[in-house]
């Protein structure tokens, strides 16, 4: 009697590993279909055979061109920064209790593009070729950002959910700020780009930005699947997770850190690009619940897919001309994000 | 025997000190109850006896170690403790959670092994909860709630736990069953169990032993029957009360009838006071 009943919660939660599994399945299906899309649609169309008969080695010269050269880095750079910003806003979710967070809103993308434009505004001669220095670049600006909150937006030992927004806002506005007086010192076509950039856009995407962000997700994102049960806990509040044997101090800091890091070599590839962090994991939330065993790659793939998405829709709808990316995040994303904060209690 | 011990403990929050030069013992196999007034202290206290606040000064032994010198992970094996109304993340299902008291047990990547899901099951039996193993914690009731944050402290399979007010925000139905919960776990399974108590006559009924908290001192300790004097429940709680001997279950029933700036009247002319207008 004890046996069976025992292999009942345990087949409870087996089960549930069963069903989120399928849906991850199911989800990249999906993925791998709107990549297809992604391959066939832009100035130049490309059908679904001709995609494939490229891919196996039958193209002609052009196709090759558009898809290897063009659309597959920045179909790429989508997928990578979509995942790498998702899982960045469920951290730091998670580890603030903060439903609310994300790297853009808190900016934090902020602090990293500052850092990036200072560093290109005065090393520009060397900037082109120390693209790998970026990412590190943005890093340093992201954590200022992150300690600037942290510290603001602490009163008596503990942070409120509003309270962390507003603080984020308001230093991602400091930087913005910033940034337009940095933009000021620079010439006309340096100018437009750095504006274009900071919209959050991937076009122009090429194999060496693929390959510059391509090791800080490979590293980042196992390590924070990796820390998923801890995640758990610290979800629990201080507290509890003390008393389970979470050294908290710690692990916020590591998880911190690991989310500031994936968000900052996002921004110094695509520019400032928010929301993304905000909307996939609290999808994943909707589908898989609050476990982040499930929670995290759900997201992950998510951020990839709606990315993938607006990359789309940012190529078509005003085509031949592209909107960034960013902007066309922003218009779905900016809703969300004040429906939530109508619906959050604290 | 004593399980925790302290050794002349301050504790505080930043500069302040709440509790200064603490030494209590905690009896093992026993419940004991921490009682006292609002902002006395005993809350920080469990807190520091749970590792949540670090002392300022002193120490606090669990089985005759610091709890400091030892890992947490280490700590959480033998002590467990469930903080004042806690909160669950949204959609969180109650085997979930009652799994969540595992993580002291699991290696790195947090799966679960048959002694996991043996205690969890148990866990989850134990506290009644078999019925709404599968529901969300937000979607059951305060005293359900209660009962799912017990089970996941009993998942974490220690000797030990702390509760703090284990039955605030909690009809009186709910309230006596996580009572009878808990001294079941103690008469059954030889818990150890300590709490922060508001309501005195639950402490007087249930706990073996009570400690008697005022300005982070303690004024009293001992059985209920020595605690609750009317004596010392005008120097801790600044109350006049009567206490009688409850003949159902021969412990002393607290009957609190005015503040201590009332004590120059008669208590039962106050009483009729308070009826008439």
């Amino acid at each position: 009697m004890e046996n069976v009943k025992l292999f009942s919660y345990q087949q409870m939660l087996v089960n549930k590993k069963n069903q989120v599994l399928r849906l991850i399945c199911l989800l990249l299906i999906l993925l791998i279909v709107v990549f297809v899309l992604s391959m066939n649609s832009g100035f130049i169309r490309l059908s679904p055979w001709e995609v494939t008969k490229t891919f196996l080695g039958f193209g002609n010269h052009k196709q090759e061109l558009i898809l290897y050269a063009f659309r597959l880095p920045r179909i790429l750079i989508a997928i990578l920064i979509g995942a790498g910003l998702s899982v960045s806003g469920a951290i730091i979710q998670g580890v603030s209790r903060n439903p609310l967070a994300d790297p853009g809103i808190l900016g934090i993308n902020a602090g990293a593009g500052l850092a990036v434009v200072t560093f290109i505004l005065f090393f520009k001669d060397t900037a082109t070729q120390s693209i790998f220095l970026l990412p590190l670049v943005a890093l340093l600006g992201g954590l200022i950002a992150a300690i600037l909150i942290y510290t603001l937006a602490r009163k008596s030992g503990a942070v409120s959910t509003v309270r962390m927004i507003l603080v984020g806002i308001g230093i991602g506005m400091l930087f913005k700020a910033l940034i337009l007086l940095l933009e000021m010192k620079m010439e006309y076509h340096q100018y437009v780009n750095a504006a274009i950039w900071l919209a959050g856009s991937i076009w122009g995407s090429n194999w060496q930005f693929v390959l510059v962000l391509l090791p800080w997700i490979l590293i980042l994102l196992p390590y924070a699947f990796s820390k998923a049960s801890i995640l758990n806990i610290i979800n629990l509040g201080e507290q509890n997770a003390t008393g389970l044997g979470v050294e908290i101090e710690r692990e916020k800091f590591l998880l911190s850190g690991m989310a500031v890091a994936l968000a900052s070599a996002c921004v110094s590839i695509s520019g400032g690009i928010a929301f993304v962090g905000l909307i996939s994991p609290h999808l994943a939330r909707l589908l898989v619940g609050p476990r982040h065993e499930y929670l995290l790659p759900v997201a992950a793939v998510l951020g990839a897919m709606l990315l993938l998405i607006a990359d789309l829709f940012a190529r078509q709808l005003l085509s031949p001309n592209e909107i960034p990316i960013g902007i066309v995040v922003a218009v779905i994303g900016a809703p969300y994000f004040l429906y939530l904060l109508a619906k959050s209690t604290g | 025997m004593s399980i925790i011990k302290t050794k002349d403990l301050d504790i505080g929050y930043n500069e302040k000190t709440i509790v200064k030069g603490l030494n209590i013992e905690i009896l093992k196999g026993k419940i004991t109850a921490l009682i006292g007034g609002n902002g006395s202290g005993k809350s920080t206290i469990l807190k520091a006896l749970a590792r949540i606040l670090k002392p300022q000064h002193g120490a606090v032994y669990l089985n005759g170690e610091s709890i400091l010198q030892q890992s947490t992970k280490a700590v959480a094996k033998k002590l467990a403790i469930l903080p004042q109304s806690p909160t669950a993340p949204e959609g969180l299902t109650v085997a979930e959670l009652v799994s969540y008291g595992r993580f002291p047990h699991q290696k790195r990547f947090g799966t679960l092994a048959a002694r996991d899901y043996q205690m969890i099951e148990w866990a989850i039996n134990v506290t009644g909860m078999s019925e709404f193993a599968s529901r969300t914690l937000n979607s059951l009731s305060g005293g359900q709630r209660q009962k799912a944050w017990i089970a996941m402290a009993l998942a974490q399979g220690t000797d030990t736990i702390l509760l703090d007010e284990p039955t605030t925000f909690l009809d009186m139905a709910h309230q006596f069953e996580v009572l009878n919960l808990l001294k079941k776990l103690n008469s059954e399974q030889r818990q150890t169990i300590v709490m922060v108590v508001h309501d005195l006559n639950h402490a007087t009924r249930f706990a073996d032993h009570m400690i008697a908290i005022k300005d982070g001192r303690v004024m009293k300790e001992g059985k209920a029957i020595d605690v609750t004097t009317p004596d010392i429940l005008k120097e801790v709680f600044g109350i006049c009360a009567d206490v009688i001997i409850d003949s159902k279950t021969d412990t002393p029933l607290v009957i609190p009838y005015g503040t201590i700036g009332d004590s120059s009247k008669d208590h039962l002319q106050l009483l009729k006071e308070s009826v008439v207008g």
